[in-house]
């Protein structure tokens, strides 16, 4: 496509930022990543993780805040996204953008996502001037002051509409989250909905900034090619006189269990049918999580996987279909199944093929040859994920948020240890219809009402 | 690393910073090794061995600018059913040895060249490199899968109308290229691909993918020497070249804004402005670089996003680049803003066109342009698959086996009367072609004259 979504404030999509990343363990013949990794927690309760890479003469360096769309309450929905933009618009000693023209001028890249669960801040560079986003991520945690605040929140509202608003798929996954659940925070969108948005106040961003951009409320992590004690040091000097706010308030919300299937249907502007079916499932404190995360690959990864075999290959039913699942989510997520139809294709009749598929899952152990498939893809994919400094840094961040980042070499163990029967057991236990939401996107064609062809002519 | 004065003053302002950070150096040691195949193709070797994986990518000069008139779509179809197997192993075969590996082997088509390629872990790189060999020297090409896949390409062209981006996209090149190789869609139209044939596929195979002329990029935890042995071996059944093509006459975007208008039921206006660039080959590309990243390359470094987005509020993206291959490419600008503002959008653009031709740009931003420029290039050579296709369009556009040494001089000594000149050369703000993909009745975008046209692509 030829316009690009230029790389600042972007939000990624857990499933697909993640998925790589977490097929990553420690190979075999390998001594695990985190015994490299230099740990210190500072005075003020800031984590820091620091580890050298010597492949690239690169540096990364991250903050994470343990706040995202999951920390947010009804009416301020999106608060979370805007406080990462506004992260860039400027601190009491510099003005708005200016953090990312500095980044630049020192030959750096700079960008943010905000998930459900966190907000990550990165900079990738050359390994020489490390120090420089270390200053900068200090100030900006200290020294929030942003400028602009209306014309950023018309840029979010612009984003909102590129991502969501004009993008069917989006659109669709926005309304099954919403229908999945009814009480935990996950109901909505990590954007937010559109009018809490355009509701939002600069007041609103500052109290939000207090509360969860604190030290004691961050984590650090730097990847690469550098001197990691010398790095240590770089951070606890700019860090460790920062002053914690308020404590976050603790997270209550549960969602009750789901006994029934939900059907959402969504018209809008697309000319193919889509649907998505979401299941609840646990996140990596269940040891059913790596039973999960082999069934997805299985369902759906790689050419000879089932879901691509049967509805691209065989049936020729799909443009696309993939299964995805986030083992590191917070709380417990979604497994989910999604797929746009070929012309002339309904969708209800795609589901019905999945759902044969799903059990057949439940109903018979899969093969040996094929559980190993997936098991040596999940290794391949480890050692692929490496190759890039950002990526060991995300990884790092998201195991020591979840409890500790030494678990990251406990990941290939665990994926080694599923059996067929797990697998089968997982597949009977969640992929069921009562713990389904589904929702159809019945397209209404892209021609506005009324509209429509192409015109032209001079421009004044 | 610099000191804490430094950093500092790295914070007080951004021409301070200017003059202090010192540039830096990025001779990344790619250490690359050239040798010949004796059937005459070029192998490139940067060995890596901080990872045991291997990635292999070969050039064919069989991109999409090859496509016969009438036959658009041939070269993407071409290189999709190459992945389909071999003489000897069915699709399904081929796919389940693939992924139990954790490999991936397949062809793609750019617009230039298209590229065959593998990554695989070290201990499957024989095994996968006899795959890849399989589907160059003695693919399956049969009936049933060509079919599949020429249904699957069309189905994939609907889907991507859908976006409004896509068919700007597709609008805006047909304009400005007309019937020249880059002129339309690299997929196709569904028309087009609808219409290829069986033979159509094998012809197109026969005919450009001859190894004698191709490129071979290896970059992994190999020895040169062992993987020009194995690549010798691996691909003896494919000799010969193929001959140069030549390059379609100049463009020339007569004097007015020419704008085509596309009607659809959406949010956002896509807009893409824009006029002819400039081949690769032209010495003016490192003049251009710096000036594209001053005018709206260099993200929140430069004018357009500063103005349209941060000042105005009126896109989360915005940017312009200039896209040199092996013929004249274009120059473009593409934004998304809410319909309403598509004429403020348009007019902002336009003023910093104008003011780019009529004025020179200041020190910091010139030395900005530079630093980022020529500091940043070790980010886009870190990971294996970044190092191999950086050594292929080495070699393709003939820039050197030393072009990352090179590349901070060309860089570096590009003065302010320089961008003067190629802003002044290669941007028309008054000959511009305008493809708006927009709720028109929303967006009213000013022209002195309207005229109903063709149907819209992708409406159905």
């Amino acid at each position: 496509m030829r316009i690009t979504i230029f790389g600042n404030h972007r939000r990624l999509v857990l499933l697909a930022a993640l998925g790589t990343l977490l097929s990553l363990t420690a190979s075999p013949a390998r001594a695990g990543i985190s015994d490299a990794v230099k740990a210190q927690t500072l005075p003020n309760g800031l984590r820091v993780l620091v580890l050298e890479n010597h492949k690239a003469p690169l540096a990364t360096f991250n903050v994470f805040y343990r706040v995202g769309s999951r920390n947010e309450q009804f009416g301020k929905t999106g608060i979370s996204h805007l406080c990462e933009h506004l992260m860039f618009k400027g601190t009491k000693k510099v003005g708005p953008e200016e953090f990312s023209q500095i980044i630049q001028q020192n030959g750096g890249e700079d960008n943010a996502f905000t998930e459900s669960d966190f907000t990550d801040y990165f900079e990738t560079m050359n390994k020489d001037h490390i120090d420089v986003p270390i200053t900068l991520e200090a100030d900006r945690m200290a020294n929030f002051e942003p400028k602009d605040f209306d014309k950023e929140k018309h840029v979010v509202l612009e984003e909102r509409r590129m991502r969501t608003e004009d993008n069917p798929e989006d659109a669709l996954d926005e309304m099954v989250r919403a229908a999945a659940y009814v009480a935990h925070p996950y109901h909505w969108p990590v954007i937010g909905w559109f009018h809490d948005v355009d509701g939002l106040t600069l007041d609103d961003a500052m109290a939000y900034h207090k509360i969860y951009y604190s030290p004691q409320n961050a984590l650090i992590v730097a990847v690469g090619d550098f001197d990691g004690d010398q790095v240590l040091k770089l951070i606890s000097e700019a860090f460790a006189g920062i002053k914690n706010g308020p404590k976050p308030p603790p997270l209550t919300d549960l969602e009750p269990p789901q006994d029934g299937t939900r059907r959402v249907e969504l018209k809008h502007a697309a000319n193919l049918p889509a649907f998505e079916e979401a299941y609840h499932v646990p996140n990596i404190v269940s040891p059913d999580a790596y039973a999960l995360e082999i069934a997805s690959e299985i369902l759906s990864d790689g050419q000879s996987s089932r879901l691509y075999k049967k509805l691209v290959v065989e049936k020729q039913m799909v443009v696309d279909i993939g299964a995805g699942y986030d083992m590191t989510s917070f709380d417990p997520g979604l497994f989910v199944v999604s797929a746009q139809m070929r012309p002339g294709i309904k969708a209800a009749d795609t589901q019905v093929e999945v759902e044969k598929e799903l059990a057949a899952m439940r109903d018979a152990p899969v093969g040996a040859e094929e559980l190993q498939k997936a098991k040596n893809l999940e290794q391949a994919q480890f050692v692929f994920g490496q190759d890039s400094v950002m990526r060991e840094a995300e990884m790092l961040g998201v195991y020591e948020m979840l409890g500790d980042y030494r678990n990251v070499d406990k990941y290939l163990d665990g994926i080694d240890k599923v059996t067929a029967a797990d697998v089968q057991r997982v597949a009977k236990t969640y992929l069921v219809a009562t713990n389904m939401t589904e929702g159809v996107l019945v397209p209404t064609g892209v021609l506005p009402h009324g509209g429509g062809g192409l015109s032209g002519g001079e421009l004044r | 690393m610099s000191g804490a004065t430094m950093r500092m003053k790295m914070l007080a302002s951004v021409a301070a910073i200017a003059a202090l950070v010192l540039a830096a150096t990025p001779s990344h040691a790619l250490d690359i090794k050239k040798m010949t195949l004796s059937n005459g193709a070029t192998v490139l070797v940067s060995e890596q061995h901080q990872l045991p994986m291997v990635t292999v990518m070969i050039e064919f000069d069989a991109g999409t600018r090859r496509d016969p008139k009438g036959k658009e779509g041939l070269a993407e179809l071409t290189a999709r059913c190459l992945s389909q197997g071999t003489k000897e192993l069915t699709a399904p075969e081929f796919d389940q040895k693939t992924d139990f590996m954790g490999s991936s082997v397949g062809v793609s088509a750019g617009r230039d060249y298209s590229t065959a390629g593998m990554t695989s872990l070290k201990k499957y790189q024989g095994e996968t490199m006899q795959l890849l060999a399989g589907i160059l020297t003695e693919p399956g090409l049969r009936d049933a899968d060509i079919e599949r896949k020429r249904a699957e390409q069309v189905a994939e062209i609907k889907a991507a109308e859908e976006q409004p981006g896509y068919t700007a996209g597709v609008e805006f090149d047909k304009d400005l290229f007309g019937d020249a190789p880059y002129g339309h869609p690299g997929a196709g139209s569904s028309d087009s691909v609808a219409k290829l044939t069986n033979d159509d596929v094998r012809g197109y195979y026969h005919d450009y993918y001859k190894l004698g002329s191709a490129i071979i990029a290896v970059a992994g935890d190999v020895t040169a020497d062992e993987v020009k042995a194995s690549l010798e071996k691996a691909l003896a059944g494919l000799a010969g070249s193929v001959a140069p093509q030549d390059a379609p006459s100049p463009i020339n975007v007569p004097a007015g804004l020419h704008v085509k208008l596309i009607d659809r039921n959406v949010m956002q206006a896509n807009i893409i402005m824009g006029s002819g660039g400039v081949e690769r080959s032209n010495p003016d590309f490192y003049r251009l670089k710096v000036m594209n990243y001053i005018l709206g390359g260099g993200g929140f470094s430069s004018r357009l996003v500063k103005v349209v987005r941060s000042q105005h509020g009126l896109a989360y993206s915005i940017n312009s680049g200039f896209e040199p291959g092996k013929f004249q490419g274009a120059f473009t600008i593409g934004l998304q803003t809410k319909n309403a503002s598509s004429n403020e959008a348009i007019d902002l653009v336009l003023q910093q066109l104008r003011e780019i031709q009529e004025k020179p740009v200041s020190d910091a931003e010139l030395d900005g342009a530079k630093k980022f420029l020529i500091g940043s290039f070790p980010l886009g050579i870190e990971r294996q698959s970044a190092i191999a296709s950086f050594m292929i369009q080495v070699e393709f556009y003939g820039l050197g086996l030393d072009y990352a040494d090179q590349y901070p001089k060309l860089i570096g000594s590009v003065t302010k009367d320089d961008v003067l000149a190629v802003a002044k050369k290669y941007l028309h703000p008054d000959s511009m072609i305008v493809v708006a993909v927009a709720n028109q009745a929303e967006a009213k975008i000013k022209t002195s004259q309207t005229e109903k046209a063709a149907d819209a692509p992708g409406a159905q």
